[in-house]
């Protein structure tokens, strides 16, 4: 069955008329860049991963590396990114840092509750054994 | 503020965090007005996208308004309205210059396969995205656009991403005129890609998808035919033979790597993980589309591998490209569009919600319940 197009149909026949063609256009800085990029500068450890030559001027600086998931990503990283083991440790990575979240989260509320459950056995061992 | 934050596969959860700060000269702040979920967030929340870390905050398809300054920004001013692209570029690179601002080499450290993104992950340059009160944004004078007094910020919200990525998906089509398009997906992208096609001079438009609600969405928004592919044996077979027995000329993926339809796909690449999810549609864009034809990728794929026929690629003489969209290139140009009335961008937001109940709309989104196109999250 043959449908109705939507209005405006063929506007962008005209290939002169889409912004993405050609694929590359004649090399031009795009209005509001600025040339150099003062390196942005942090304190966060941020890795590069060893196929890349030289550190970018601007990065994210959410979520630094810690712990054993930490240590993980830190290894994957001295892996470039075309290497299957660089994406794998991540992965591996990505699976521990959840644990350990669960883990510390854990131990916030169940350091306390054994803290007391552990006070409350002696504390019953006492009057038993008097 | 309050952000989104994940917290392993499937878990996603709404908390206080520190604000953003101006961390470089080109950034501003923005206090986000309008933040949509992602088809491509669906691959964060179920763990498929390396070094995603707990805590990270997701959202890459946002309007804001300007509340903070860097010290080299000149072309915005605190209180202007802006609609930023996913991609974090900085205009003056190699590839920059060239328009191919999606694989600027100049925000991401920790890989060299993308540029910075905004929320998505380490391996897109470790930013925390905009499903948050606020959210820093480099290079301001060059990705931000300011929206038109007149225009309010659900209109221009999708510009950040999927409607450019849509358009982008027909336009690496390379439709001259009379061409068959199917397209696969019929989920936000995967309408752009369709209006887009019609908007290119398609001569036909076939949606492909599994749920049903979806695809009789398409048929509404986007005037295109639709197939249920559970409802055909072999829906490689059933396209030749819609066209001709050759096949479409154009197959476009608005799936990625989470496409059911393949047991055997699903388990290796989603169950056991030997490759980076399930690339079935991008197989059936190969086998389907006629031989000399286009295959445009615009789902998302992950490192390192997947399985897939490039010798019947190759055999068959394909076309195949594909790219993270180049945002900035496309948003005068559909700016324009948005203007004269072809495309009703608000037309697909099925849902919206506030920031605190983002838990709930990412279940939604994800499992396709209540008829759920496209959800928009409204930070307080
Ligand atoms: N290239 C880019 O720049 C870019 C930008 C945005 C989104 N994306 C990607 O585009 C894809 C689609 O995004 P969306 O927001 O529309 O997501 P979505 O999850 O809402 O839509 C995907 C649709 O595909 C359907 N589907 C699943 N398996 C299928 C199959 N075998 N055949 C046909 N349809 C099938 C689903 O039912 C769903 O309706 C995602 O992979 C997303 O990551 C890419
Ligand atoms: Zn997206
Ligand atoms: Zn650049």
């Amino acid at each position: 069955m043959q449908h109705t197009p939507i209005p405006g149909a063929a506007a962008d026949l005209d290939f002169a008329s889409r912004p993405g063609v050609p694929m590359e256009h004649s090399p031009q800085p795009l209005p509001g860049a600025r040339v150099p990029i003062l390196p942005q500068r942090s304190d966060v450890l941020v890795f590069k991963h060893v196929g890349r030559a030289r550190f970018p001027p601007v990065f994210g600086t959410a979520q630094p590396p810690r712990g054993l998931s930490g240590l993980l990503r830190k290894q994957a990283y001295r892996f470039p990114d075309h290497l299957a083991r660089h994406w794998l440790t991540l992965m591996f990575a990505d699976r521990v840092d959840v644990w350990e979240h669960r883990l510390r989260g854990g131990l916030s509320w169940g350091l306390p509750v054994l803290g007391v459950l552990s006070l409350s056995a002696w504390g019953l061992r006492k009057l038993t054994t008097r | 503020m309050r952000a989104l934050t994940y917290q392993g596969p499937f878990r996603v959860r709404v908390e206080d965090k520190p604000d953003p700060i101006i961390e470089h000269p080109q950034d501003v702040i923005l206090r986000v007005t309008r933040s949509a979920i992602c088809g491509s967030d669906l691959h964060l929340l179920h763990g498929m996208v390396p070094d995603t870390r707990v805590g990270h905050t997701f959202g890459h398809e946002f309007t804001g308004e300007v509340v903070e300054l860097g010290s080299e920004v000149t072309q915005l001013r605190k209180g202007d309205r802006v609609v930023v692209p996913f991609n974090i570029s900085c205009g003056g690179c190699f590839y920059c210059q060239r328009g191919l601002t999606a694989l600027c080499e100049n925000s991401n450290p920790e890989s060299d396969i993308a540029c910075g993104v905004y929320g998505y992950s380490h391996t897109t340059g470790g930013y925390d995205g905009a499903q948050a009160e606020y959210v820093r944004v480099p290079f301001a004078d060059v990705g931000p656009m300011k929206i038109p007094d007149g225009m309010d910020d659900e209109e221009a919200l999708f510009l950040g991403d999927i409607l450019p990525t849509g358009y982008m998906g027909a336009e690496m089509g390379e439709i001259k005129g009379g061409e068959s398009v199917v397209v696969f997906g019929a989920g936000p992208v995967g309408l752009f890609a369709m209006r887009s096609a019609w908007l290119m001079g398609a001569r036909r438009v076939v949606a492909v998808d599994c749920v049903k609600y979806r695809l009789d969405f398409a048929e509404r928004y986007a005037k295109v035919e639709t197939l249920d592919f559970r409802e055909v044996d072999d829906v490689v077979l059933f396209l030749k033979d819609l066209f001709d027995g050759r096949g479409p000329d154009v197959c476009i993926d608005a799936v990625g790597m989470e496409a059911s339809g393949s047991r055997a796909q699903r388990m290796l690449g989603l169950g056991l993980k030997l490759q980076a999810g399930a690339p079935t549609v991008l197989t059936w864009c190969i086998e389907a589309v006629r031989k000399g034809g286009n295959v445009s990728i615009v789902g998302v794929y992950g490192p390192p591998w997947n399985l897939m026929p490039i010798g019947t690629a190759m055999n068959k003489g394909l076309t195949l490209r594909m790219n993270q969209c180049n945002v900035r290139r496309y948003m005068p140009h559909l700016m324009g569009h948005i203007r004269d009335g072809l495309i009703d961008t608000k037309g697909i937001i099925t849902h919206r919600f506030p920031l605190e109940q983002a838990t709930e709309a990412y279940h939604l989104f994800a499992n396709k319940q209540d008829g759920c196109v496209k959800c928009v999250l409204t930070p307080q």
